[in-house]
């Protein structure tokens, strides 16, 4: 459904993606895990075009595309597919909850405004805030945010939803409301990419973990192999060091 | 020296009221042309693209030191001569032309400076939210981050038009009848006498327009916020 190849993205002299292939099936719950810096954001905004990769290629779906030449027609029929889930929200500040969700249908569909706010309230019902439409972001919890951000996602039944951390900038006691919308629209069968460090997600929810370390896919497989036998000494070390931490953290 | 006569306060109020439309109606041209140049301004300095950010700079800094008084005869004296240079003869032009055109210049850079830290005020994170929901630039802009900057910049346009009102009585020097024209022009007439009590009339009027601005901008302000912060918390 979506396959990208050979993505290649720099900051000035810095190579921050050095040839990323990525190859995501209908039903992909994909869970990209790696060092601090490795690229993973940068790896999610090339996907959506929120950074313009210099090099490589986009299949998705019908559209094929150099990420180089892209067209503006092309870019905005593949965000249109997508939704994205930002580490820190990125709510609208001046709409609310119901609002922020029914703007990507009403202004960039063209749904009219009766279908989109029913369509906007059942995707606000299904991350649980049905008691919050009219409230403003100011006014919500972090975790009710992230998942105002995560109903404004699927309210335009994206193909593929894309999560940046969608949990790191949480309140520990918060992480597990939005961890189990995120199961849930796992187990409907949505198409995900997820970046995170939860490990327990990773495990238990993911079709496949990709590790990535300075800018390329180091290992991918099935969460089994990958947490107990990594090939590659990187992915080891790092999950050695990450799950120490998530056991000290424990205690 | 004559005795002072409050009652003539009220003279002077009647006889200068007539004359705040032209005030009020320069006010209104220099605001939206002055706004309508900042935006530009603060367009080419929020890009990062060096030339255009580098003229904004140095427009932005050139009218900052200069005084108003200067400028408006620079203006009256030598926007003649450049554009007859070019062919166009602007000599018979209205004083508020001149006028306008100096203040516009001025409060654009104003404007600049206020429009520039409002849009940095808004996290960028929403424009890309907007982008990947599917939304175009300009959409973007309107609909998400102009909004907010309306009501980030509100406090400080108050302000800058405050700025502007008193600094706009400066236009009775190249000889436009605006509200300080026409107390001027009393004087004259009275050859000095009353002079007292036509300063305090237009000190009253001047007074009597800062609260009225000062409370619409109060007002937009707090409906405009209202509902986002109240119930917060
Ligand atoms: N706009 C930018 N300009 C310059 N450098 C950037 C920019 N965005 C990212 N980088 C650099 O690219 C590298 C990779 O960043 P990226 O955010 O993709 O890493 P990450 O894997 O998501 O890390 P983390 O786990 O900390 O979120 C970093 O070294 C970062 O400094
Ligand atoms: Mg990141």
């Amino acid at each position: 459904m979506l396959e990208i190849r050979n993505v290649h993205k720099s900051f000035g002299d810095n190579e921050i993606l050095k040839g990323v292939d990525l190859k995501v099936e209908k039903g992909d719950i994909i869970v990209i895990l790696g060092p601090s810096g490795s690229g993973k954001t940068t790896l999610l905004r090339c996907i959506n075009f929120l950074e313009r990769a210099e090099k490589g290629t986009m299949d998705f779906d019908d559209i094929h595309t150099e990420f180089k030449t892209a067209s503006r027609h092309q870019i905005n029929a593949i965000r249109k597919r997508t939704g994205f889930v930002f580490q820190n929200y990125n709510l609208f500040a001046n709409k609310t909850a119901l609002q922020n969700v029914t703007e990507g249908l009403t202004v960039a569909r063209k749904v009219p405004k009766q279908e989109a706010d029913a369509r906007a309230r059942e995707a606000l019902d299904r991350v649980g805030l049905s008691d919050r439409y009219d409230y403003y972001p100011s006014q919500l919890s972090g975790g009710q945010q992230q998942r105002v951000g995560i109903a404004r996602a699927i309210a335009v039944n994206p193909e593929v939803i894309l999560f940046d951390e969608p949990t790191s900038a949480l309140d520990p006691e918060l992480v597990g409301e939005v961890l189990n919308v995120m199961k849930a629209l796992a187990r409907d069968g949505a198409t995900m990419i997820v970046v995170t460090h939860e490990m327990g997600f990773a495990q238990d929810v993911a079709s496949r973990v990709v590790f990535m370390s300075e800018g390329t896919v180091v290992e991918q497989g099935a969460p089994k192999e990958i947490f107990r036998a990594p090939k590659d000494p990187r992915t080891a070390q790092f999950l050695r060091r990450i799950l120490r931490d998530d056991y000290e953290y424990s205690i | 020296m004559r005795p002072f006569h409050p009652s003539y306060i009220i003279t002077a109020l009647g006889q200068i009221i007539p004359f705040l439309w032209v005030t009020l109606a320069t006010m209104a041209g220099t605001v939206f042309f002055g706004s309508l140049a900042g935006l530009m301004l603060a367009r080419a300095k929020v890009r990062r693209r060096p030339l255009s950010r580098a003229l904004a700079n140095v427009y932005i800094y050139m009218t900052r030191c200069i005084p108003s008084i200067v400028l408006l005869f620079i203006i009256y004296y030598g926007l003649p001569e450049l554009l007859l240079a070019f062919g166009i003869n602007i000599n018979g032009f209205d004083k508020a032309f001149f006028v306008i055109t100096t203040f516009s210049v001025l409060f654009a850079a104003n404007m600049a400076e206020v429009f520039r830290s409002a849009y940095e005020a808004i996290d960028p994170g929403q424009r890309e939210a907007a982008l990947s929901a599917g939304l175009s630039e300009w959409e973007a802009f309107f609909r998400i981050l102009l909004p907010q900057c309306v009501t980030v910049a509100l406090p400080n346009f108050a302000n800058a038009l405050v700025n502007l009102m008193k600094e706009g009585s400066l236009a009775y020097t190249i000889g436009m009848v605006d509200v300080m024209g026409k107390g001027q022009l009393m004087i004259g007439m009275n050859n000095g006498s009353y002079s007292l009590e036509i300063y305090l009339a237009l000190a009253i009027l001047y007074w009597a327009l800062t609260i009225v601005l000062e409370k619409g901008f109060g007002y937009v302000e707090k409906r405009l916020s209202s509902g986002k912060r109240t119930a917060a918390a």
